[in-house]
């Protein structure tokens, strides 16, 4: 017999490419074999269970933060490396090899966006995931398409255990 | 054969014949090419290419397109769908930056010919009313259309003199269209150099638009005290018939208004628009001050909610902006909804051709539930009677009302929790969290969501227990809507020359430090309040700030702890510390126009056909940033692409990353921030200023400070610089926290460093960056990479060079 259910691939409409939904310990395990990493935070940080959560991170796992949107005025009293940029500008520069970084030093190889409204990161991981090689992970409550890895749509309260169990696997 | 003239001649031996000649085509472009008629720049009458080697490009080289594409298809043509992930070619070899460049362009060119075809419709339907030589009396001003004047190089002084302007604007919008023909523009970086043309082109558009209303219509002319107008739903007198008006374009309008002062009935009858009708309704005959009675009700996003709440009686459509669920949404509530614009129909029956008295017994039956007006006299009378007529018959019905308290219950306890409402909400509201609340009584949640919610229902058909979730959230926010009474200023129209004269050099010099224009519309991501907080940020720090559209609403919403709106807080001038508002969208077209009237009158620069030359003193010159906080329209992306031909700088609402394609300078690239000195040609070097022409802020509070730093210009004297400068790093610890990490980058000398922390900031620049001080004298000796020349003229165009 003859399995005509195998391949489903479409021809006529190709869509919008999705993003691998991954669980909190893939995520930790991508961040950790990134080589120049970025942690980009939305202004949705700023709700003291994900500040929190988000200095954690930063911290494990050594990375610096993209403050943009107005969180950065959360991390000033924070012991993390965090600096200002707007994230359209971002997204751009991301694209861009010959950009020197937020620390002087060169562009990243990924970004872990965590807070933004959907629609926006969305909208930015576009640009970068059509015009480089960028490698991003959305470790937010909702799920990102234009992510590479993304978590899946999820409850606060499941966001919150999911992020600590990624803070636990860094 | 000598050449014909346009007037009126008789033939000999013709007898009684007289014959008449309007225009002649193509005589307008002879004439701007003649030599007799003044001063004349490079680009008269403009095509395609015009403007793409001198300006477009020089442009588009620092300010460079960001691409953000929406999918990974295109399906423009047969050949595909195509696949363009990771910038792929298509089948017809255009590859993803290329068709979003295109998309975008679309965008643009949509926003034009809307407010192209608004100025058609107004400009034949005023000359058809009140004659070809109606004056273009729009204040005490000499330059009357700065935006066809640098486009065309005319200067039309009556409304049959704005022709040429018209079908000019026409003919290019065609040539544009042409080109995103499958096959035809591949090329992303000419897309939007086609993108700026067509903004130049919007402006000149909404140009027409405005100022021939402004003559014919008797509208405020350049009055700062144009009189307050009463805001918000809260405004509406529920015990009278209330005919609302929904769109953009008030000629229908002023019949009704014609139809009310002549049977007395302004204080029996509410009349009550949204969106930009409901501007320029309030601006109709408001030069001779009778006293306003017409109300703003509000912005777009508050179509479904006052059809909801049930008060209008008759809804009147016009154009643009428009809901394309009105027929259905007015229906369920017996409310007659009339279109009074070819562009919108609705498929409704045409009754221009019925007796009007046949007319409003078929609407007031129910037999249709809307119809077509064109006829504007039929329009005036049937709207106004309508909406008596059905006033008690719809009370009676209970349809006025909205929901009940036990109604209310019994929708909130259908709620299962399924969180699909919050998925489908395009602003993310988090509809469950507020529904779970509810439940138990609370209905503050739900409340709290009735200023952020733009009420486009997405949430209802989402729902699969079919709750009528905006219904529940207005019936929840009673007591607020009931409060939502605000102040705007009537649109005064243009910037007078006057203004200009006197704000000129501080603009050029940064002693004011801003143009702030706040326009648009109500897609807002965080909340329609964060435009009233822009507003009074840069307000109290004296920038000029100007409003159009439902910007220009939504600052009047507001009011502070003494209970006053910011149009009563704040003058109606153009002067430093003025809150202008400039009138309804088409206004806009007065805010570049008053950019370009510094460099014109101020600057002393030729603005007959020479946009490339005015544009770049404004972005040299004039610091000026609009704010679209949130918009969604076609127009919109058309507005603020003229605001960018012209130097115009605009920061957009998270929504705005949907329109595919940003302009972002790459600041860290010195070979981008460099001008000529047009005394010798010599490069200089300028600071980083303005970083965007076209950009997007997560929140309110990211924008004002961005906005703040967009005003800086390389021709700031050290007092207006460190004016700039001191706002700007004011503004960014208030919101971002801490020192801007570049704010260094803009200093030239110790003059420039903001006064109140100089010596601080002095010890930075040592310790932090190198900089070596002379202590004694308090002075910079060396390390700023940029200098001050008091005499230097920035240039981003050789030609204009002394050497050159």
């Amino acid at each position: 017999m003859v399995d005509t259910t195998k391949n489903t691939k479409l021809f006529t409409s190709y869509g919008v490419t999705t993003s691998k939904a991954i669980n909190p310990d893939m995520a930790a395990k991508m961040i950790s074999k990134a080589k120049r990493p970025l942690l980009v935070v939305g202004s949705g940080v700023l709700k003291p269970e994900l500040l929190d959560r988000a200095v954690k991170i930063a911290q494990k796992a050594n990375l610096p933060i993209a403050a943009t949107g107005h969180s950065h005025v959360g991390f000033l009293d924070k012991d993390v490396d965090a600096k200002y940029i707007n994230v359209h500008q971002l997204g751009f520069y991301l694209t861009d090899p010959n950009w020197p970084g937020l620390d002087g030093k060169g562009n990243y190889d990924m970004v872990i966006v965590l807070e933004f409204k959907k629609y926006y990161i969305n909208q930015v991981l576009s640009g970068t995931r059509n015009f480089s090689n960028l490698k991003a992970i959305s470790i937010g409550r909702d799920y990102i398409q234009n992510a590479t890895m993304s978590f899946g749509n999820i409850s606060r309260e499941d966001h919150y255990v999911a992020l600590d169990e990624l803070i636990d696997n860094l | 054969m000598s050449k014909l003239t346009t007037g009126s001649f008789s033939i000999e031996d013709l007898k009684d014949v007289q014959i008449t000649i309007n225009t002649i085509v193509g005589a307008a472009k002879e004439a701007a090419k003649a030599e007799d008629i003044g001063p004349m720049g490079p680009s008269p009458f403009p095509g395609l290419a015009t403007y793409r080697d001198d300006w477009n490009l020089k442009l588009l080289d620092r300010y460079e397109p960001v691409i953000t594409p929406m999918c990974d298809q295109c399906c423009y043509c047969t050949y595909g769908p195509c696949d363009l992930s990771n910038n792929k070619r298509g089948a017809c070899g255009i590859d993803m930056a290329g068709h979003n460049g295109r998309e975008f362009f679309l965008r643009v060119i949509t926003g034009t010919a809307c407010h192209a075809a608004h100025g058609r419709h107004l400009l034949d339907h005023l000359i058809e009313t009140f004659g070809e030589d109606i004056p273009l009396d729009l204040g005490q001003s000499d330059v009357l259309t700065p935006n066809i004047t640098i486009t065309t190089g005319q200067s039309p002084k009556t409304l049959g003199e704005i022709k040429p302007a018209m079908e000019f604007a026409e003919e290019q919008l065609t040539q544009l269209l042409a080109t995103v023909h499958a096959g035809q523009e591949s090329a992303e970086i000419d897309y939007d150099s086609k993108a700026l043309f067509s903004g130049s082109l919007d402006h000149v558009g909404m140009e027409i638009s405005d100022i021939v209303q402004i003559a014919a219509l008797d509208f405020p002319k350049a009055d700062p005290e144009a009189p307050l107008i009463e805001m918000g739903i809260g405004t509406i007198d529920k015990e009278k018939p209330f005919l609302c008006v929904i769109g953009h374009n008030v000629a229908g309008v002023t019949y009704m208004m014609d139809y009310m002062e002549e049977n007395e009935l302004t204080d029996k009858v509410e009349l009550g628009g949204l969106c930009c009708t409901a501007i320029d309704l309030t601006r109709y005959k408001e030069a001779d001050r009778r006293p306003p009675y017409t109300k703003v009700v509000g912005s777009m996003s508050k179509e479904l909610k006052i059809i909801r709440s049930g008060m209008p009686d008759v809804i009147v459509v016009d154009e643009q902006c428009v809901r394309g669920d009105i027929v259905p949404e007015a229906q369920k509530l017996n409310i007659p909804v009339i279109a009074s614009n070819a562009k919108i129909m609705y498929g409704l029956p045409n009754r221009d051709n019925q007796d009007v008295d046949a007319t409003i017994e078929e609407l007031k039956s129910g037999a249709i539930p809307g119809c077509v007006i064109l006829n504007y006299e039929k329009l005036g009378e049937i709207s106004v009677r309508l909406a008596q007529e059905m006033h008690p018959i719809r009370e009676a019905a209970g349809v006025r009302e909205v929901a009940s308290d036990e109604q209310m219950k019994e929708w909130v306890d259908k709620c299962a929790d399924c969180g699909a409402c919050y998925l489908a909400c395009p602003i993310e509201l988090d509809i469950p969290e507020a529904m779970k609340f509810a439940k138990e009584g609370n209905y503050s949640y739900l409340e709290d969501l009735h200023d952020a919610c733009i009420g486009c229902r997405r949430c209802e058909q989402v729902c699969k227990k079919e709750i009528p979730i905006l219904s529940v959230i207005e019936k929840a926010s009673q007591k607020i809507i009931a409060e939502e009474k605000g102040w705007m200023r009537a649109g005064r129209g243009q910037v007078s020359d006057a203004e200009i004269r006197s704000e000129g050099l501080n603009l050029v010099m940064g002693t004011t430090p801003g143009i702030i224009a706040i326009i648009g519309c109500p897609n807002y991501s965080d909340c329609a309040k964060g435009v009233y907080y822009i507003a009074e940020e840069f307000l109290k720090r004296n920038y000029i700030v100007v409003g159009t559209g439902c910007g220009s609403m939504d600052m009047g919403m507001y009011k502070d702890e003494n209970g006053e709106t910011l149009y009563e807080r704040f003058p109606g001038g153009f002067v430093s510390g003025g809150l202008v508002n400039i009138g309804s969208c088409v206004s806009n077209a007065h805010i570049t126009g008053a950019a370009q009237k510094v460099a014109g009158i101020f600057g002393g620069r030729t603005m007959e056909g020479n946009l490339a030359e005015i544009s770049d003193y404004i972005l040299n010159r004039v610091g000026a940033c609009g704010l679209a906080w949130g918009a969604f329209s076609q127009k919109a992306s058309s507005i603020g692409t003229g605001c960018n031909i012209y130097g115009i700088p605009a920061v957009l609402g998270a929504h705005s990353s949907k329109y595919r394609r940003a302009l972002i300078a790459k600041d860290y690239d010195e070979s981008k921030w460099k001008v000529y000195d047009a005394r010798n040609g010599e490069e200089m070097a300028i600071p980083p200023a303005p970083e965007f022409l076209l950009t997007t802020a997560e929140t309110w509070q990211e924008a004002t400070p961005m906005m703040a730093k967009a005003c800086i210009r390389p021709s700031d004297n050290n007092l207006g610089r460190s004016i700039k400068l001191t706002h700007w790093m004011e503004l960014h610890d208030k919101y971002i926290g801490g020192l801007p990490d570049d704010w260094w980058k803009f200093v030239r000398g110790e003059a420039d460093i903001p006064l109140a922390k100089r010596a601080a900031l002095m010890k930075i620049l040592e310790e932090k960056h190198g900089w070596e001080i002379d202590w004694k004298r308090k002075k910079i000796i060396s390390g700023p990479t940029i200098k001050f020349d008091v005499s230097a003229q920035p240039t981003n165009l050789k030609r204009l060079c002394k050497e050159a």
